[in-house]
């Protein structure tokens, strides 16, 4: 079979067969407006708290759609909640409402 | 003949079908509200992608269109269905008994000082497409005459893929129109820094890419993919862009002398008035409704009105000059099929 | 006055000895358990409230007022006022005057604890009768007020606009068992004193009917039968009270000491929390009051739903009605009982399990804190324009513009981009987190060494004012700070702005009390008109960031009925003091609108 490589640096490529969708499925029913992302940045432009911890909502739903939910956990954990990413999404998503529901289901399974 | 058609709207819509319904035979009577012909193309300067002058393009439609009647700032007032047509009442108290109505009303310019985070109205060296297109053609405007200028910076889709700003289209040309502008400005000032933040480049016409290319290579334009945030001001009057450069996953400012908006193409409010005296509604894009959108775009569900350009939507010269030919021989056909 | 009975007793006050000791029990139990659910500060607090002669005198001063007489519902609509107070007020002075009556004349009957309920069944008049003429005027004008109160309510289940009520709640099947039960008490209380009016004396609602009954029925064969039904819908009232709406009348008692002694909502379901969600009398004012209920989809998530739900554990509902809500604040605004609508959603989502939390302890602010860094000075002004500001800098500008034609000593706290003031988080009832960033910006304005702190985002001036314990700083909204200028005479306005109308935010007025210091600067800077409802009655514009889960294709059809309701007097400019209601605003109306400190700007001569 051919593998592109891909078998021999997992490290540095990222094999889309293998991608784990079940965070980001999980994310859809409960704010299914996720799925509306155009990846403009306004978001992580505007966001108050990136500056300061990294935050950004543009990577954080990149990380959730390709199965990086270790990275987009530590983003998220420097959220501040204030909105302004909500104010200026051109596709009306409630970026708000988006993070607190995968911080809640961030560990649901442990339950 | 004595069949009347009135055609709403002297724009490039309108000037085309009027010029073709008089070489079919017909004297159309073509209503504008402003004071000239030739609509928004009448305030810009020079057309992708062959650089060829808007005054040029509008003087020769004008020329060919002076049998038709035409009203110049006049509105319509009301229509009026008949059994046999409409009876339409001008706003110059002319009154007209036509067969046929043509909707070449056009758009709006979004108004750009809606989107306050870009401080259009508020920072000095913040001007729109349209600001910038009357400095190309009269050197006047004091955001640019006599300024020291070596960092431009062209914003798209200002009130376009929106929904924020009430409209979710994409307004189709000013992707084109500020790698044009750039490329221009580049010219007028050879050593600043063009930057454009863009969140897709849609770039589909005829020779399109050629001028994205010509952009890359020659004006040496920076393309940053991603959408402007929030604009501010320093202590020395020049603007501060904040953005995500999306390709490298950071968040980044930079400081301009002058920032261009790309104001969109949203629908034109008054026409939405004209549209409903005849029973035209308005889609759910915001334009105005026709009958179908594959084969009859041109066409209402009202019987004898039509629509062309952009009235319906968002498009470029080239195609609301074949959607007005087109409109000219759907009319005719209508006519014909009356008699 | 003499005993009929020497017994004093017949089994017919059964039902009613029954249904007594039951809601009383029950009553006096969950008061208790309230009171130990409260934590040590509160229960501190609220005995420490119980014996402070001022908290005393508030308490039955609220008690007659809310409870009895309802003035907020007078305030209301005058006629769901007096069905209110006549039904409240007359049983009060009913049970009360019985009580005087029985000491007065049967004193040695008083320890019978329903003695004086059936005190006409238990006595037969003498010679003093003359003497209790008095009482028995009383007793049946009293009863006649309540009769009165009770073919309003039941106009009122009919016909509720004539209330000024446009919806109700539908009364659940038990709130039916006590309504009906509650309306029966009365006219059978009627016509049991009537029966017994020859015997026992009445007055001029009692002997004629009394009089009447001789006269169609000719024996007493009835009287017995009355007390028994008087009695029992008495006992089936008292014994589903605790499981109905009705509920919210001993609850209130013990709502308004705690609401006096000073407590907060410290937990979802628990305490205090619990009291006001059993003081809800399930009226309904909330659900008109509501911004959202112009959508009828939105009407089940009312304040009045709420608690409903809590009282049901229907955790799914909580969850939904708690996260949609604006948290505007209008439905405690309107609500009788005052239950606060807000702060017990807050609290709701404040139990949520959350598998990652925020932290922001690893943040390094330094740079902030060197940027507006100086010595302290009592005349200098900071300003945290805030987060949503950032994106209406027409405000900013015009606030320091403000600041140097005033020649304000001032330094801009979050020019460059500060922290959250962590109100947005607090709403969300993340409170760890918001005290972190709490923590965070009181370093950055204790190190700045200014007297006064000015904020143009009323969301960051309402946990800077509650929440941040700024000692020796003065918090001001800038409309509180623009007025203090134009007082010392600092701002000078040319009042050539035109008509204005002036929008309360929500979080500066029913939030922060601020109603009439933007109004005394626009009077001076243009001609004020006000919009239909304003004030603590003012509209959310719909922009609110209170909602966690109403996305932006729900909120149109809010600001537009906000707006409607602003321009009904049709002002040249809509004013507002919120960076975000003036965005959410601009968005869909065809008239400028502006921030007050835009037009004061403008403005000054």
């Amino acid at each position: 079979m051919m593998e592109f490589g891909f078998s021999i640096s997992p490290s540095s490529t990222m094999n889309l067969d293998k991608v784990d969708f079940s965070l980001y499925e999980r994310l859809c029913e409960i704010e299914p407006d996720a799925k509306k992302c155009m990846a403009c940045g306004s978001c992580s432009a505007t966001c108050t708290a990136g500056q300061w911890t990294g935050m950004s909502v543009r990577k954080v739903l990149l990380d959730i759609q390709r199965g990086k939910e270790a990275e987009a956990a530590r983003l998220l954990k420097g959220c501040m909640l204030c909105g302004k990413c909500t104010m200026v999404c051109p596709r009306g998503i409630n970026t708000r409402h988006l993070i607190l529901s995968l911080c809640r289901i961030y560990g649901e399974d442990e339950k | 003949m004595k069949d009347n058609i009135v055609i709403v709207g002297g724009g490039i819509a309108g000037m085309e079908a009027a010029r073709q319904l008089l070489l079919l035979g017909y004297k159309p009577i073509l209503v504008e509200k402003s004071d000239h012909l030739g609509g928004h193309v009448a305030d810009w300067h020079c057309l992708f992608p062959d650089m060829t002058p808007a005054q040029q393009v509008v003087k020769d439609l004008t020329e060919q269109i002076k049998d038709a009647n035409i009203f110049l700032e006049t509105e319509v007032s009301f229509i009026n269905k008949m059994k046999m047509g409409y009876n339409v009442m001008f706003s110059n108290g002319v009154n007209v008994i036509c067969k046929a109505i043509l909707l070449a009303t056009g758009f709006d310019l979004f108004d750009a000082s809606k989107k306050e985070e870009y401080g259009y109205g508020i920072y000095d060296q913040v001007m729109t497409n349209k600001d910038l297109e009357h400095w190309f053609n009269t050197g006047d405007d004091k955001r640019i005459t006599g300024k020291d200028i070596k960092k431009i910076g062209f914003v798209h889709c200002v009130g376009s893929r929106d929904v924020k700003a009430g409209n979710q289209q994409c307004s189709k040309v000013c992707c084109i129109t500020a790698i044009k502008q750039a490329m221009e400005m580049k010219e007028r000032f050879p050593d600043a820094e063009v930057y454009c933040f863009y969140m897709d480049l849609r770039l589909f016409g005829k020779k399109y890419e050629d001028f994205y290319i010509k952009a890359q290579m020659e004006s040496g334009v920076h393309f940053i993919r991603g959408r402007v945030s929030e604009v501010s001001e320093n202590l020395q009057g020049q603007v501060i862009v904040k953005t995500e450069d999306t390709l490298s996953g950071k968040p980044a400012k930079i400081t301009l002398d002058l920032l261009v908006l790309m104001a969109g193409i949203v629908c034109n409010r008054e026409a939405v008035q004209t549209a409903s005296m005849v029973q035209v509604p308005i889609d759910s894009d915001g334009f105005l409704k026709s009958r179908d959108n594959i084969l009859n775009i041109i066409e209402t569900d009202s019987k004898g009105v039509f629509l062309a350009g952009t009235a319906t939507g968002a498009k470029t010269i080239p195609e609301t000059a074949a959607e007005a030919r087109a409109v000219a021989l759907a009319i005719h056909n209508y006519l014909v099929s009356q008699q | 006055m003499i005993d009929r009975f020497a017994s004093g007793f017949d089994p017919f006050v059964i039902p009613f000895l029954i249904g007594m000791i039951f809601v009383l029990g029950y009553c006096i139990i969950g008061a208790i358990r309230l009171i130990l659910q409260l934590d040590a500060e509160d229960k501190k607090k609220f005995f420490l409230s119980l014996i402070t002669p001022k908290t005393i005198w508030k308490n039955i001063k609220d008690l007659f007022l809310n409870c009895l007489i309802h003035v907020k519902l007078w305030k209301r609509n005058k006629l769901l006022g007096y069905m209110h107070s006549s039904i409240a007020f007359g049983w009060f002075m009913l049970i009360l005057l019985g009580h005087i009556e029985c000491f007065v004349y049967m004193p040695h009957r008083v320890k019978l604890f329903y003695y004086p309920i059936f005190f006409n069944y238990f006595v037969a008049e003498n010679e003093y009768t003359l003497r209790g003429a008095i009482f028995f005027f009383l007793m049946d004008f009293f009863l006649l007020v309540v009769l009165s109160g009770i073919v309003l309510a039941i106009i009122k289940r009919v016909r509720s606009r004539l209330f000024g009520m446009r919806r109700t709640t539908r009364p659940t099947l038990l709130d039916r068992v006590g309504l009906y039960s509650l309306w029966m008490i009365f006219p059978l209380r009627l016509l049991a004193e009537s029966f017994t009016a020859h015997i026992s004396g009445g007055s001029f609602l009692t002997i004629p009917m009394n009089m009447m009954f001789k006269a169609f029925l000719g024996d007493q064969m009835n009287m017995l039968p009355t007390w028994w039904a008087y009695s029992i819908c008495l006992c089936i009232f008292m014994c589903v009270l605790p499981f109905t709406r009705y509920m919210h009348i001993p609850a209130e008692m013990l709502l308004i000491p705690f609401r006096n002694a000073g407590l907060t909502i410290k937990h979802a379901r628990r305490g205090f929390a619990k009291a006001q969600v059993y003081s809800c009398p399930n009226c309904g004012v909330c659900i008109d009051a509501c911004p959202m209920s112009i959508k009828k989809a939105n009407i089940k998530d009312t304040t009045v739903y709420l608690n409903r739900n809590i009282r049901r554990r229907n955790e799914q509902r909580i969850e939904e009605i708690s996260d949609k809500c604006l948290l505007c604040g209008k439905c405690t605004a309107v609500c009788q009982v005052g239950v606060d609508g807000p702060q017990m959603r807050i609290a709701q989502r404040s139990i949520r399990n959350y598998g990652l939390d925020q932290d922001y302890s690893g943040m390094d602010i330094s740079a902030i804190k060197e940027s507006v860094a100086s010595e302290p000075s009592k005349d200098k002004v900071l300003y945290f324009a805030g987060c949503m500001t950032q994106l209406t800098p027409a405000i900013s500008r015009a606030m320091e513009s403000i600041f140097r034609k005033a020649g304000v000593d001032y330094a801009f706290m979050d020019k460059d981009g500060g922290l959250c003031c962590g109100r947005p988080i607090l709403m969300a009832g993340r409170f760890d987190q918001a005290r972190q960033l709490i923590h965070k910006n009181k370093e950055v304005i204790k190190a700045s060494g200014a007297g006064t702190l000015v904020l143009s985002c009323p969301i960051c001036y309402k946990i800077f004012r509650e929440h941040y314990k700024l000692e020796g700083i003065r918090v001001m909204h800038h409309t509180e700070y623009m007025l203090e200028l134009v007082r010392a005479g600092r701002l000078k306005l040319d009042g050539g702005a035109g008509s204005i109308v002036y929008h309360d935010p929500c979080e500066l007025g029913r939030g922060c009390g601020i109603y009439e210091q933007p109004r005394e600067v626009l009077r001076q800077t243009g001609e004020l008109v006000e919009a239909e409802a304003n004030r603590d009655m003012a509209i959310c514009c719909g922009g609110s960031l209170g909602s966690l889960t109403l996305g932006f294709d729900k909120r149109e059809d809010l600001t537009r009925n906000a707006l409607h309701n602003l321009t009904v007097n049709d002002p040249d400019t809509i004013v507002t003091a919120c960076p975000l209601c003036k965005s959410t605003f601009a968005r869909y109306a065809d008239k400028p609108v502006e921030d007050i400190a835009e037009t004061v700007d403008k403005h000054t001569k």
